[in-house]
């Protein structure tokens, strides 16, 4: 029972915020509702005993992806007039949240004939038994998904090289550390 | 009892605290109206142009790889706590890992993307 | 109708109380006991804090510092070395009228010192003030946060608070804030990396991530964090400096050059709000040094079952004086800070960003290699 009523409450939150990050007309206002919808499907993935995943969701989604997004906002120079209020009214808001989640609700109850609330192979009895979640995510990377996270390593190899050509593409390799031109901190991107 | 019941009762408290402090500077505080100069964002002498100019791309380069590599430490967090059990093979396994990182920070360093000028 | 059972106010009473009584609802109880303590101990940190900021720089240019403010109620007359006037600045913050500048961005202005305040009470619920102890039966945990992520719980929460320099240096459509917020933006998040990477070791010696855990196992001080990791004790310090904004790295306030940074307009109750902010987190950064590499509530000299024993086998006491412990090494990290502040100068940027990533995270990476290793050949 408190488990569905958390779920639920999760889950309209998730939407309402998802609407809203689209809704929004200023970029920061999004990003910031952006952090809040992150932080709620933290809370789904706690509330599914994934203590871990929970953890990561938030350090690396809404603690580091989105602040990458909030520091291309800033690099972007809006003009204030264009991003006052909001695309939906919040009438408008309540229609699509109610469409979005009935519509979830009738698509779930059609083709699963409604939710199940089953609970899969890894319950907190058995990952209890395997030293904790933590310990038990662990195990099954470094042993069943090997191949997998040992290309993580060359997928995030890829990332570094490439964010390094686009971020300094038109300059020349510097060896010494001076680097040609002296910019000041704030007008480098001109 | 739910280990989330205390993370939910800190969220709550925190969240509300901040909205009160914030709240009491808006509704305790005197609301005196003042000239329009009082309401300028602080500078001396000429007023600022440009307050949410563009910034420079090293930001956005910083940024990037934090996420990089707080990827990398999460990942050697799970192997940390699985090392005892690893053993040797988890050694290896987290050596090629960091030396193919490692490749990547390499050239990081070597295209000077670490410099600030 | 559903069938609701019948509301009789006898019967909901005593089923309060069963549940009360039971370990689920001592436990419960024992939640919020643990969160009122923690709440109330954190809303201290600040106001003697500021004291501290003020006497200890005194005290070194050989100054009074402030020393007025002070008790004057009939008989009772005291100055209290000026303690009062941190309780004088509070009162005095909070009925200042708050001045928005113009063009600033409302919502994202109001919301800033939120995630300050939210983010800084959460991390400090993670800290273990002493070990578990057994009340009616139950046993409990002296943390109010125990989750089975350990501390990287407090690593989540604590990424979160970028967002309040962020979001108050864009909002206050001032140069210098922005400025201010992109320094301290850009720095935490350089310096977050090597502080993940410095506490790996720890993980590989202990072997667990909880940190009552690392505690119980650091019962003698040479076998403390501190001795067994040395590597990692500094860039921890370092990062600890360098994650609160704080001299030799006070770039974002910096504040011959940005006036006060990010917060620059910031002004009563909000200011207060982020200034709560900034002082629980380094509270909270000074028990999490304390209790990874100096052992926490252990005293050192004596195993805890030990100092249980010399306290009349009383639990609670132990906890009490264990607590102590913690209180006194997190307040000399405290009194490190303001001491670092007024002996070091302050760092350039570009000096700042090169010892983050050309000096500390490779430092950070070898030092999890050379852990490893030796680590592996002692127990493999």
């Amino acid at each position: 029972m408190t488990e569905l009523l958390v779920f639920h409450a999760l889950a309209g939150l998730i939407t309402l915020c998802s609407i809203m990050v689209v809704a929004s007309r200023n970029p920061v206002t999004s990003a910031v509702f952006l952090v809040v919808d992150l932080f709620c499907v933290a809370g789904l993935y706690a509330q599914m005993d994934a203590h871990f995943v929970a953890a990561i969701q938030v350090l690396v989604y809404a603690g580091a992806i989105v602040v990458l997004f909030m520091f291309v906002i800033m690099l972007l120079n809006l003009e204030p007039e264009t991003m006052q209020g909001f695309r939906v009214s919040a009438p408008e808001v309540g229609i699509l949240l109610v469409t979005i989640v009935g519509f979830i609700g009738v698509a779930v109850t059609m083709v699963l004939g409604g939710p199940s609330g089953a609970n899969g192979g890894m319950t907190p009895e058995v990952i209890e038994q395997a030293g904790g979640n933590t310990f038990a995510v662990g195990m099954v990377l470094f042993t069943r998904y090997l191949w997998p996270f040992e290309l993580a390593s060359i997928l995030i190899l890829l990332a570094i090289v490439a964010s390094v050509v686009i971020a300094k593409k038109d300059k020349p390799a510097a060896k010494d550390g001076a680097v040609a031109g002296k910019r000041s901190l704030t007008n480098g991107a001109r | 009892m739910n280990p989330y019941v205390p993370v939910i009762l800190a969220l709550v408290v925190g969240v509300t605290l901040g909205l009160i402090l914030s709240g009491m500077a808006t509704f305790i505080g005197p609301k005196k109206v003042y000239k329009k100069v009082k309401y300028e964002p602080y500078e001396c002498g000429v007023p600022t142009v440009g307050s949410r100019d563009k910034m420079s791309v090293k930001f956005y380069l910083t940024a990037i790889l934090f996420i990089l590599f707080d990827i990398e430490t999460v990942f050697l967090y799970l192997w940390a706590t699985t090392f005892k059990q690893l053993g040797w093979f988890g050694v290896v396994e987290i050596l090629v890992f960091l030396l193919i990182l490692v490749a990547g920070y390499v050239y990081v360093v070597k295209r000077g993307a670490l410099e600030w000028d | 109708m559903m069938g609701l059972p019948e509301l009789n106010p006898t019967v909901v009473l005593n089923g309060v109380i069963n549940y009360l009584s039971s370990p689920a609802g001592i436990e419960l109880i024992a939640t919020f006991l643990k969160f009122l303590f923690v709440f109330v101990l954190v809303l201290q940190v600040p106001p003697i804090m500021v004291w501290a900021e003020r006497r200890a720089p005194a005290f070194m240019q050989r100054r009074k510092g402030p020393n007025r403010v002070g008790i004057d109620i009939g008989p009772l007359k005291s100055r209290l070395y000026g303690l009062f006037q941190s309780l004088a600045d509070t009162v005095k913050l909070i009925w200042k009228q708050e001045v928005m500048p113009d063009g600033a961005n409302k919502v994202m202005y109001h919301l800033a010192p939120v995630f300050a305040v939210f983010a800084a009470i959460m991390i400090a619920c993670a800290i273990p003030f002493g070990n578990d102890i057994t009340a009616f039966g139950t046993k409990i945990p002296l943390s109010v946060i125990r989750l089975d992520v350990g501390f990287l719980f407090i690593f989540a929460i604590s990424s979160l608070g970028v967002y309040t320099v962020t979001l108050a240096g864009w909002s206050s459509n001032n140069k210098y804030s922005l400025l201010g917020a992109l320094r301290a933006s850009a720095q935490m998040i350089s310096y977050e990396i090597p502080l993940g990477l410095s506490l790996l070791p720890i993980v590989l010696i202990y072997g667990t991530l909880d940190l009552n855990e690392i505690v119980i196992e650091q019962t003698y001080f040479w076998q403390w964090g501190f001795i067994k990791a040395p590597v990692s004790f500094l860039i921890f310090l370092i990062c600890m400096f360098a994650e609160t904004n704080r001299a030799p790295f006070d770039l974002a306030e910096g504040e011959s050059e940005l006036v006060a940074g990010f917060h620059t307009e910031y002004n009563s109750a909000k200011f207060a709000a982020i200034f709560l902010g900034e002082y629980v987190s380094m509270f909270v950064l000074s028990c999490l040094a304390s209790t990874i590499f100096f052992g926490g509530w252990q005293v050192g000299f004596i195993s805890h079952e030990q100092l249980v024993n010399l306290l009349f086998g009383s639990e609670a006491l132990a906890a009490f004086v264990g607590f102590n412990a913690l209180l006194l090494k997190a307040a000399f990290f405290m009194w490190f800070y303001v001491w670092v502040r007024w002996t070091l100068p302050r760092f350039r940027y570009d000096q700042l960003m090169s010892l983050g990533w050309k000096f500390m995270l490779p430092l950070g990476l070898a030092n999890i290699l050379v852990t490893a290793l030796v680590v592996a050949f002692l127990k493999f």
